[in-house]
């Protein structure tokens, strides 16, 4: 699927850090939370990159940023080459045209006063060049199909519509402009199991139908495995691991990874006897006071002197470079190793370490 | 069996009329044993907690029929004053928002002292050795220090450990938790899981686990009843039900999420939306989805059958179940 | 591959918040059994929003109704008095100081000898006038200011709120006494411009605080992703979702208004005879109380009618357009 062109979306040490003060009249700077801390990444042309990690990894702010609803601190995002970060007015305008998000809440991301046709031809009023005034019902309509909503459904509210049905319409918004790519922040987390399957292949239909490059933000791996080609692994504020999807669930070597894949419950009751469970002690370190060295060294098993001093670099570990295999994927870590945690049934079923 | 719940009906007056939450449930749980009620938002399963637990707001709610055995007596035949001894004492309930659940102005050893203040009757000194004691078996770090501290000042995982401690104060027989790691993360949900596994086993008690994941069940339960529409639609031992569905729906459950070790390319969708309760459709309330429904479905409500084909017993609420077992 | 799901006749819409918090009166869950057809028969298929939902409570509510119907009575009397009043309230006759009740004259006369019922009729213009007015002006005001701080924040919002503190330490009695009696017009407009100037605050206040709620909700973000412009996001998403709160507080405080005019016009700063006013003929009939208790009765009583019946109106409102309670 990815093709080796040129990435439409480039990332490039993304910065946001939100000051802490105290004072009441005169406000001084005593500390930062680093919500998002140097991350990097591509996106190509008609490829999904999922993005997973627990709550407060900064993965959220990291879609705000994209969308261009938080300014970076610092770094560079670079839409088919032109830094967007610094953009405003028009410009900037013309930018949010091609990069459009989905949100997490189908409750609290449409406005409740305004109809399911207002909603999503909004869109057309900000830009009226997409499509002329005339049209713009037939297109709202058109859209409405597409997300398999019934088209004569443009004049209700949306509290006469259901969470899944929410979230279709939620999804029209952001293809109303035909966006090139769509930034999905856990776009399923809030919708009942036999609804997340709906929307989830709703994604993917629309994805070949309209070529569109997806980054999709979740907490819950599955999921993420099931809709991504590539898939980056956060932790306070940086990306530890990335690869493709076999890569990192089959062949990962990042500890953490390791831990978050060997948490996921998997809806197998013969698994649990003879699955290997790595329970992490602890919390997440708060953001505002990270670590030094490795910021995962205080939960990590394996954590030596080496991981308090120095950084690990997210790139291919020493020891995979010089074999080819799934293995020699980035992975910031010091000490990394391949590890199975998945079962291993599903490494023939799947589509395997090979491009679908 | 330690609770027995038989043919609960529940009900629920609205705007738009009379939602009918739970049609007729029967479930039961022995002794150390676990049962996973599972369903989705709407399915009854949260209302049938909340009845055993007698904590259903009454108004809008209301029980229309039905019995809950617990130690062989019927809760609901109960005056409110012998049913607060039976709370807390015998019961306790753990839920999924553990920030709303805790009293935010009060510090937790305060909280969990004065289960033992006012059920036991100790000394406030003796009290506050058993919250340090409790905290400690949790597993929270620092218990002697971290008592004196307010709900806000854990994490998530924490305060979910405190509700436990809390569940589990006055060792009770029965804990029903619902939905007790939804809104944790991965890495804590295992923790939190774990830990609740282990203090069940070690006091033999009954749990009846609430949840929609699939795979939180799977490594937990011993039993499972899968509700839809205020109805038990289908029970099983765990393994059973994993390895053969014998409900379409409970199979439409399980083809359509998505697993970790395998990409697939469409996922199954039971098609269609959860009915409204003030409508539920006539027949089986899960014929408008279901792939395999047929005319009978339509206008014929499905008993519970028993479909057992080896030792343990299961349940399956579809005329064709035959077809969908070995189907 | 991927075939488009058709849409199913039964497309039930159920409120999904039945989970743990059982919110089944939410007004999600309505049903639509059938795609609406062309003549939208369906009387479960009109669209109902938030104004509309409330407008089928209120309908319901006796408060609302009668507090209505009082509101609507006194606002007729005071645009037509003299659909029920013949003669003029500025005729009076001393040789009927104090007289009770006789034909033709229902509340009797006051001290100065004019007409109770008269005067009480055309009483209720000014209170009317001078509750609509200031309530206009400082719903207005109070709500622009506090929209715009509450939506742009910063230093424009630290000082507007140091502002807003400053004007509720101010005694509202006191502040009349000190700055209207230096006024020697006699109309109603110093009084209006005296309840706006101490008035805003309060609703600046509420404005600014749900102007912040609706400004966190996603629709907003989703807007701004859009591109939309910040008189937009202000105009299209915040504004007609953080309406309700003020409606309601402006409400309730007309009723008060009403009484502060009074309350001024009793101190005799506010309205002056020869001006109709509740205030006024309270003040007037004050000293005879003992032997002309009906000069004191009927303005009071038309004035405390009046303040209940806004209040409970804002109080009905507010009960309608609680989404809590739904």
């Amino acid at each position: 699927m990815a093709e080796t062109t040129e990435p439409i979306l480039e990332v490039r040490g993304l910065v946001k850090h939100y000051p802490l003060t105290s004072g009441i009249l005169f406000k001084k700077q005593v500390g930062a939370v680093k919500a998002v801390d140097g991350v990097d990444f591509e996106l190509a042309r008609g490829e999904t990159l999922g993005i997973v990690g627990e709550s407060g990894c900064g993965k959220s702010t990291v879609a705000k940023m994209l969308v261009n609803l938080e300014r970076p601190t610092a770094g560079e995002i670079r839409y088919k080459g032109e830094d967007i970060t610094r953009l405003s007015g028009k410009a900037l305008k013309s930018v949010r045209r091609n990069i459009q998000m989905v949100f997490q809440d189908p409750y609290t991301s449409l406005n409740p006063r305004m109809t399911v046709g207002d909603i999503i031809g909004e869109a057309y009023d900000i830009h009226p060049e997409v499509a002329p005034k005339g049209d713009r019902r037939r297109r709202v309509q058109e859209l409405l199909d597409v997300v398999g909503l019934n088209p004569e459904y443009v004049n209700r509210y949306p509290h006469q519509f259901s969470g899944g049905q929410r979230q279709r319409i939620g999804i029209a918004r952001g293809l109303a402009l035909r966006p090139e790519i769509i930034v999905a922040d856990e776009p399923v987390s809030a919708l009942d199991v036999s609804v997340q399957a709906q929307v989830i292949n709703l994604m993917g239909r629309l994805q070949d139908e309209f070529d569109l490059s997806y980054i999709f933000i979740a907490h819950d791996l599955s999921i993420v495995r099931h809709i991504s080609d590539r898939v980056g692994v956060m932790y306070l504020g940086r990306i530890v691991e990335t690869g493709r999807d076999a890569e990192i669930y089959d062949h990962p070597t990042h500890p953490y990874t390791q831990a978050l894949l060997s948490a996921v419950p998997v809806p197998d009751p013969e698994a649990r006897e003879h699955r290997e469970r790595i329970i992490l002690a602890g919390d997440v370190p708060s953001p505002t006071n990270i670590p030094s060295g490795c910021r995962f060294r205080t939960r990590c098993w394996k954590a030596r002197e080496r991981c308090a001093l120095e950084v690990p670099a997210l790139a291919v570990p020493a020891e995979f470079r010089s074999v080819s295999g799934p293995a020699a994927h980035d992975s910031a870590c010091h000490f990394a190793e391949e590890k199975q945690v998945v079962p291993p049934e599903g490494e023939g079923e799947g589509e395997g370490s090979g491009p679908g | 069996m330690l609770l027995e719940v038989r043919d609960l009906h529940v009900e629920f007056h609205t705007r738009d009329g009379v939602a009918k939450a739970v049609n007729g449930v029967d479930y039961g749980v022995d002794a150390g044993e676990t049962l996973a009620v599972l369903g989705e938002s709407g399915s009854g399963k949260s209302v049938t907690a909340q009845t055993i637990m007698g904590i259903l707001d009454v108004p809008p709610g209301r029980i229309t029929a039905g019995e809950i055995l617990f130690e062989g007596r019927d809760l609901l035949k109960l005056k409110e004053q012998e049913r607060r001894k039976v709370r807390g004492a015998k019961m306790a309930m753990i839920f999924q928002d553990a920030l709303s659940s805790l009293n935010p102005v009060l510090t937790v050893g305060a909280q969990l002292a004065e289960m033992f203040t006012v059920h036991r009757g100790m000394s406030r000194k003796d009290a506050h050795a058993k919250a340090i004691e409790l905290m400690d078996r949790v597993r929270i770090p620092a218990a002697r220090e971290r008592v004196k501290q307010y709900p806000h000042q854990f994490s998530g995982g924490m305060r979910q450990r405190i509700m436990i401690a809390m569940a589990m104060a006055l060792e009770p027989k029965l804990i029903i938790a619902d939905e007790p790691t939804t809104a944790l993360d991965v890495t804590v949900q295992a923790q939190v899981m774990d830990l609740l596994a282990e203090l069940q086993r070690e006091l033999r008690m009954g749990l009846i686990l609430i949840t929609h994941d699939l795979g939180v069940v799977a490594d937990v339960a011993d039993k499972i009843a899968v509700m839809y529409a205020g109805r038990i639609v289908e029970t099983a031992p765990v393994h059973d039900i994993y390895k053969a569905p014998a409900h379409p729906y409970t199979r439409g459950l399980l083809e359509s999420i998505p697993r970790l070790d395998q990409k697939g390319q469409e996922l199954y969708a039971i098609k269609g939306l959860p009915p409204n309760l003030t409508r539920i459709p006539p027949g089986c309330a899960f014929h408008p989805r279901c792939p395999m429904a047929r005319d009978v479905c339509r206008t014929d409500v499905p008993p519970l059958y028993d479909v057992t084909e080896s030792d343990a017993e299961r349940g399956s609420a579809c005329h064709f179940w035959r077809e969908c077992l070995h189907g | 591959m991927p075939e488009q799901e058709p849409y199913e006749p039964e497309r039930a819409i159920a409120g999904t918040g039945m989970g743990g918090t059982m919110d089944l009166g939410a007004s999600e869950a309505v049903t639509l059994e059938q795609p609406p057809g062309p003549d939208g028969a369906d009387p479960r298929d009109k669209p109902r929003s938030l104004w509309s939902d409330a407008w089928h409570d209120l309908r319901r509510n006796p408060v609302f109704i009668i507090s209505a119907l009082v509101i609507l009575f006194l606002v007729v009397i005071s645009i037509w008095p003299s659909l029920i009043a013949s003669g003029s309230p500025l005729k009076c006759d001393l040789a009927k100081a104090q007289e009770g009740s006789q034909p033709g004259h229902p509340f009797g006369f006051n001290g100065q000898g004019c007409d109770v019922y008269t005067r009480t009729v055309y009483g209720a213009r000014t209170s009317v006038a001078v509750g609509i007015l200031a309530t206009l002006g400082v719903a207005v005001l109070g709500s622009v200011l506090g929209g715009l701080a509450g939506f742009f924040g910063g230093g424009g919002d630290a000082v507007l709120s140091r502002i807003t503190d400053i004007f509720f330490a101010i005694p509202v009695v006191l502040g009349g006494l000190v700055l209207l009696s230096v006024i020697t017009s006699n109309t109603i407009w110093p009084v209006i411009g005296f309840i706006v100037l101490l008035g805003w605050p309060q609703i600046s206040r509420i404005a600014r605080g749900s102007v912040i709620t609706a400004k966190q909700n996603d629709y907003v973000q989703a807007a701004r992703a859009l591109g939309a412009s910040n008189s937009r996001l202000l105009l299209r998403h915040i504004a007609p979702n953080a309406v309700a709160p003020v409606i309601v507080v402006a409400t309730i405080a007309l009723g008060t208004y009403i009484s502060l005019e009074a309350t001024l016009s009793f101190l005799g700063v506010g309205l002056k005879p020869p001006s109709v006013s509740w205030g006024i003929d309270i003040s007037s009939a004050a000293p005879y109380v003992r032997n002309a208790p009906h000069a004191l009765l009927w303005p009071s009583g038309a004035l405390a009618i009046t303040v209940l019946a806004f209040i409970m109106l804002g109080d009905a409102v507010r009960d309608a357009l609680d989404p809590k309670l739904r």
